[in-house]
């Protein structure tokens, strides 16, 4: 009912331990293959761990770009997915009208265990996503979603909106890309989240996860009239991500999130025309209770549910465009993929657990992921028929209904490198600022200096504007930075030392840059959007662009607090601005400027 | 062993960043989570790995933890007992 334009999968790729290629993919799980297996004693990791991994003498992790340089692993298998949907899509990948969306959680962030790398800027997001895009000789800056594990359905959603409200691109190659490396596997050992033995996603005797590598690339496209497209395409009806403003790393209890994210992106569509509901299906305790709760509030539970995490384990920021795709194939075929590792289903509430091949007569599928931060995303897929059911879903939403797409500026917030070099280091600054706004958040502490500075900012800048002691489920976060998260993952890189391995989980959990989004959201309950995106410097005309777009796809947004937060090495800077929807309803207006020194 | 309970006290406010916490202002008959120092769940995965940093005592599990962080006083008794090192 909101959507103006059509949006569609024009082709897609997966490159995994299983084989190259989607159907490839997709046949090889149907036929209940998997690379899942236990891995004893692998790149010095004191600990046994169960995993999918590439085999390292495989070709394509080891390529060469066209520009003749040497790419790592992740873009390696990031280009072989992207070439391969590209060519099937007839697009020419240089074209202007061509936008790179890259998702990906850690990307290189092995190379931090290499301290003579001959490019330094070779461990940050954005350089990867310009390898990659750079390999294709694209002309624009590559966007990079940073969302922690719900990154890759993050990124089509913001494929979405690009194609949907911008008139600049007609194609946008979404690729998500994850390696494991010790510092990974480690990590989320120390969070004690890993299943000695093939996961078991909602079973009752579930013990954790697996994790994966993978990478998958969806290239999507719009058209005005979805009676154009062949039948058996597959279109994105809508899709939300909605903040839990609950804890950094534990999910919602109640599902909180998820269910408002399955709200608004169901809104308006009969579900029941939704043959499966693609779950993230962890196989952790909490994330399976978490979607069972979601689903049953959302009244969906009688709809079969999947997970595909017990073929592939958890392919972090992988995992949301990869299990699209396979979803996609599976609705094409008109089959449900069993969910493998579940035998004796077991969550907070009931489900309809898929554990065997079977058959639907269903049109649609719902894809659901969560991740640290509190984030939470869902996807709303549909396929194209002869006769198009979903045509009511196509035409524009007067503006009346939507709500005014004007917005203003209403406060910033700066804390320039200038500022902070005013004070020895960084620690000191932050911990002045902390002590100057006269706050008592004991959890201040514990955050990593990236969060301290976000925190701070929001601190100052929603002060008085923003009702705490309430939910504001309308309010979005949006923010982005250079260094993603680079400065705490030096950190814990230091806990993963051969001679003194402690890995900390405490400094872990911060090593995904958007946890400064899931820090603000929990201080001031906001649940609406959490997004964070990584690029080179601040790009304000992309910023602006991210921020209308967020407003057009989000009709309940008010606020949106958005900003730059970069930390890294010892330069800090932090650039905050508050912007409200103009009709809407504001706790106070008026412009406010703050410098604390 | 009150010792042992006072060097514990430290070790947690130094790796669990409880800032403007002095070792005296910990009860170490209190609990640590829920109302105690209020931590949270990853706060109980940092402590086995100070466990198994200054103690050398490997918890497998974390629901293990449950028991063991009580109180300040029931960690140490059962580091006294268990520690490798």
């Amino acid at each position: 009912m909101r959507n103006k334009h059509c949006i569609y999968q024009e082709s897609h790729s997966i490159v995994s331990p299983l084989g190259i290629g989607s159907l490839e993919n997709f046949e090889a799980i149907a036929a209940g293959n998997s690379r899942l297996r236990l891995y004893p004693d692998h790149w010095g990791i004191p600990e046994p761990f169960f995993a999918s991994l590439f085999d390292e003498n495989t070709a394509f992790l080891h390529r060469v770009s066209r520009q003749g340089k040497a790419l790592s692993r992740v873009e390696s298998i990031a280009i072989t997915a992207a070439e391969q949907a590209i060519e099937q899509a007839g697009i020419d990948a240089s074209a202007e009208e061509v936008l790179f969306v890259l998702s990906t959680t850690k990307g290189n962030v092995e190379l931090l265990a290499e301290p003579h790398c001959d490019d330094p800027s070779a461990v940050y997001l954005w350089h990867s996503a310009q390898m990659i895009a750079g390999h294709f000789g694209n002309p624009n800056t590559p966007i990079v979603v940073s969302n922690a594990c719900i990154s890759g359905c993050a990124a089509q959603l913001t494929a979405f909106n690009m194609l949907q409200y911008s008139d600049k691109y007609k194609h946008i190659v979404v690729i998500g890309a994850e390696v494991l490396s010790k510092f990974i596997i480690s990590g989320f050992q120390s969070f004690k989240a890993l299943s000695p033995e093939r996961c078991k996603p909602f079973d009752a005797n579930r013990c954790g996860l697996n994790l994966g590598e993978a990478a998958a690339a969806i290239v999507y496209g719009r058209c005005e009239n979805p009676d154009t497209l062949p039948n058996d395409t597959i279109i994105l009806e809508a899709g939300a991500i909605c903040n839990d403003a609950n804890h950094i790393s534990g999910p919602s209890r109640t599902g909180e999130g998820l269910l408002r994210a399955i709200h608004r992106t169901t809104e308006g569509f009969d579900t029941k025309r939704i043959a499966f509901i693609n779950a993230h299906g962890t196989a952790t305790l909490y994330n399976d209770d978490m979607e069972s709760v979601a689903i049953n509030r959302a009244g969906l539970q009688d709809i079969p549910v999947n997970s595909l995490k017990g073929y592939y384990g958890h392919t972090l920021g992988a995992a949301g465009v990869m299990e699209v795709i396979l979803s996609s194939i599976a609705l094409q075929k008109h089959r449900i993929l069993p969910s493998m590792g579940s035998e004796n289903p077991g969550t907070a509430n009931p489900l309809n657990v898929c554990l065997q091949r079977s058959t639907t007569d269903g049109d649609a599928f719902l894809k659901l992921i969560s991740g640290f931060g509190g984030s939470n995303a869902a996807l709303l897929f549909s396929l194209k028929q002869e006769k198009q059911v979903t045509g009511d879903r196509l035409q524009v939403t007067d503006d009346k209904k939507r709500g005014s797409n004007s917005w203003e500026q209403i406060a910033k917030y700066h804390l320039t490198p200038a500022l902070c070099k005013l004070s020895p280091n960084i620690d000191e600054q932050l911990t002045q600022q902390y002590r100057h706004i006269g706050i008592n958040y004991p959890k201040f502490f514990k955050m990593d200096r990236l969060c301290k500075a976000g925190f701070l900012g929001a601190e100052v800048l929603l002060k008085d504007l923003i009702d705490d002691e309430k939910k504001n489920d309308d309010w979005g976060i949006i923010l982005m930075n250079s260094a993603s998260s680079l400065d705490n993952d030096r950190r814990f890189q230091q806990t993963i030392a051969e001679d003194n391995y402690f890995p900390s989980p405490s400094i872990f959990v911060y090593t995904l840059a958007n946890i400064v989004t899931g820090e603000i959201a929990i201080r001031h309950k906001i649940g609406g959007e959490t997004s964070f995106y990584v690029m080179p410097e601040l790009d304000e005309e992309l910023m602006t662009e991210l921020i209308v777009q967020s407003f057009n796809a989000n009709p309940q947004l008010t606020h949106i607090l958005c900003g730059w937060v970069n930390v890294d090495s010892e330069e800090c800077e932090v650039r905050m601005w508050l912007y409200r929807r103009g009709d809407a309803h504001c706790v106070s207006s008026g412009r406010r400027e703050v410098d604390i020194v | 062993m009150e010792e042992l309970i006072n060097k514990l006290k430290e070790e947690i406010i130094d790796v669990l960043n409880l800032e403007g916490m002095k070792p005296e202002d910990i009860d170490e008959n209190a609990p640590l989570f829920g109302e105690g120092l209020g931590l949270d769940s990853i706060d109980a995965l940092e402590l086995i790995v100070l466990m198994e940093k200054e103690y050398g005592i490997k918890l497998k599990n974390a629901n293990e933890g449950k028991e063991i962080f009580k109180s300040v006083r029931v960690m140490a008794e059962y580091i006294h007992e268990h520690k490798t090192k």
